[in-house]
């Protein structure tokens, strides 16, 4: 392929199908998310939210999913490449976080040990990953003294803020975030949320964040797709999704969200 | 109003260890239909205050009276009939449901071993009582025939909740009971415990990290940190004017829909610090935006703050009269450390 076109946005989504055995699960007829911005995939258990983000790690088949349908990164399509050459995509320029931290990470290794086989997997020297992976931690606010612990000896907040900081030493383009604090308490998932919000601001990250919840989607995404039932029912700027929502099942999620003033 | 009092907890301690995880916490819950929340992030004590109640892990210090009488010394068969009327809902009903028995056979097995099911029958008189439970949840009472992995999460806790009612509880302690849910799900959970709330004139504890779940179901709050009670309150008041700064910044994390009722946002550096190690002064000293020299060194007592409200906070009175952090705005929180 040649040079880059101009105007091509970091990743976009077209006509993406998965199906298991003919049963179609999620289709998004177009979604695209840009360097500097965080693109909201809203909807409840069930929706296809998680498979649209397999889909686009080219994981949905280890699934035993069809996928087709066309994603591309700066322009290069994904959907049909090799997996070797899909390996050195994933996790090098297209990161991914998922909401149980714990699951991420194998309980025997130092979380050190974890993060440097992922970064020299990438090509990275014993020194170069060391340096890297210090300096991610730091940008993360973490010391990088917790890289010699196990993950049990890490809170579930800072180990999403590790798994974090090995998208950031990777020097990741895209980052997935499927739900990434559901399992946190609501003070850390501020944190992560801010986070998030830096990432996209001074390092011009392109964002996917998968949530069921509306609240924080509106405090963190610019623009919103709202998944139902393996489908897109709505799509926009999040601020006019929320003040004026099309669809009943945008009306459903908004109307279950807790508030304080009631 | 002693009379109106169903479950008194009085300077409850428990210990694993060296490790204190309640450190001296008091509440009183009114007879039903009443609610009480028990607020903290992880490692704040609230959940071994649930199972202390329901004596499941041993108490180290403090009394519990229920109906006036004490919980602590109760053994065998009264016991047994005191956890018939203090009941618990978990958090994650994946596992604290049975994945081997059908939900009929969960639930009727409470009926049976507590003696409640219909007289000499196994078969028909039990199958009723299950179905009524089960629609009393808001489920199809075909459900009975089914597993828990054929259920949705929100399905399978409201088969928990009906698995708590089966023995018409007084008291139930509902341990972050939807923060497995996605909010559609927690929305339905939360309406069920209002309703079944009224019908039934339940009392219950519901644990909680996320304050936004709590008002229209809780009279009454009491926030954690680190075993110990931070503030307690009116839930109306305690929301709209807190008096402690761990309660702004609770309130300040919970996402808002409305840009509109967003507020700056109290970032707490750090996390909870262990309770095997607590700093000095007051525990939360070492995140807290408003801390100040005697914070470093002094514990400050539990004191009434205002009618009905107590606070934890050297500087309680001037976070009540509206005292807050140096606006903290979207922005990371220092650090020595930071590269960049």
């Amino acid at each position: 392929m040649g040079g880059h076109p101009v105007n091509q946005v970091k990743l976009e989504i077209r006509d993406l199908r998965v199906s298991f055995a003919g049963h179609p699960v999620a289709s998004v007829p177009e979604l695209t998310v840009d360097a500097g911005e965080i693109v909201g995939l809203a909807g409840e258990s069930g929706s296809g939210k998680s498979m649209t983000i397999l889909a686009v790690l080219g994981l949905a088949g280890t699934a035993g999913a069809t996928v087709t349908g066309s994603v591309r990164l700066d322009g290069q399509e994904l959907i049909g490449l090799s997996a070797a050459r899909l390996r050195a995509i994933r996790g090098r320029r297209i990161a991914a976080i998922f909401q149980s931290p714990a699951l991420a990470f194998n309980p025997v290794f130092r979380v050190g040990a974890i993060v440097s086989r992922a970064l020299r997997q990438h090509g990275l020297s014993a020194a170069e990953a060391r340096e890297r992976a210090d300096a991610a931690m730091r940008s993360v606010l973490l010391t990088p003294e917790l890289l010699h612990r196990y993950p049990a000896q890490l809170s579930g907040g800072q180990l999403q803020r590790v798994a974090i900081a090995l998208a950031l030493a990777l020097r990741a383009e895209v980052l997935l975030a499927d739900e990434p604090t559901s399992a946190l308490d609501v003070t850390v998932q501020a944190e992560v949320l801010e986070l998030l919000r830096e990432l996209r601001d001074s390092r011009g990250m392109a964002i996917l964040f998968v949530s069921h919840d509306l609240a924080v989607i509106a405090e963190l995404c610019d623009r919103v797709a709202i998944m139902r039932a393996g489908r897109v029912v709505e799509q926009g700027p999040t601020g006019q999704v929320i003040a004026a929502p099309r669809h009943d099942y945008t009306r459903e999620l908004l109307a279950a969200v807790p508030r304080l003033e009631s | 109003m002693a009379d109106g009092i169903l479950l008194d907890v009085r300077d409850l301690r428990v210990s694993f260890g060296p490790v204190r995880a309640v450190d001296g916490v008091s509440m009183a819950i009114s007879r039903g239909p009443f609610g009480i929340a028990l607020v903290g992030e992880s490692g704040s004590g609230k959940t071994t205050v649930g199972r202390a109640i329901l004596r499941l892990v041993p108490v180290s210090g403090g009394t519990i009276a229920f109906d006036g009488q004490d919980v602590l010394g109760l053994r065998g068969p009264r016991l047994r009939a005191y956890r018939r009327a203090a009941q618990i809902v978990f958090q994650d009903a994946d596992n604290s449901l049975d994945p081997r028995m059908r939900v009929g056979a969960t639930i009727g097995e409470v009926l049976i071993a507590h003696g409640l099911a219909g007289r000499g029958a196994v078969g028909g008189r039990v199958a009723a009582q299950v179905a009524a439970l089960l629609s009393e949840a808001a489920l199809d009472p075909a459900l009975a025939s089914r597993y828990p992995h054929q259920l949705s999460g929100g399905q399978r806790q409201r088969v928990a909740i009906a698995r708590a009612l089966a023995v018409s509880p007084r008291l139930l302690i509902l341990d972050e009971p939807t923060s497995a849910l996605d909010v559609t799900a927690q929305a339905r959970i939360l309406a069920l415990v209002r309703r079944l709330r009224d019908e039934r004139a339940l009392a219950y504890l519901l644990i909680t990290h996320n304050l936004a779940i709590i008002p229209g179901l809780c009279e009454q709050t009491v926030v954690l940190y680190l075993g110990r009670v931070a503030e307690s309150g009116p839930t109306g008041e305690l929301l709209a004017r807190p008096a402690h700064p761990y309660t702004l910044a609770l309130r300040s994390a919970v996402p808002e829909v409305e840009a509109a009722a967003r507020r700056t946002r109290i970032i707490l550096p750090g996390d909870t610090p262990h309770a095997a190690s607590p700093p000095p002064g007051c525990p939360f000293h070492p995140r807290c935006p408003l801390a100040i020299e005697i914070c470093r060194t002094t514990v400050p007592p539990l004191q009434t703050v205002a009618p009905a409200r107590q606070a934890s906070c050297h500087r309680a009175a001037e976070v009540l009269s509206g005292l807050r952090p140096p606006g903290a705005p979207a922005q990371l929180a220092e650090d020595p450390g930071h590269a960049n």
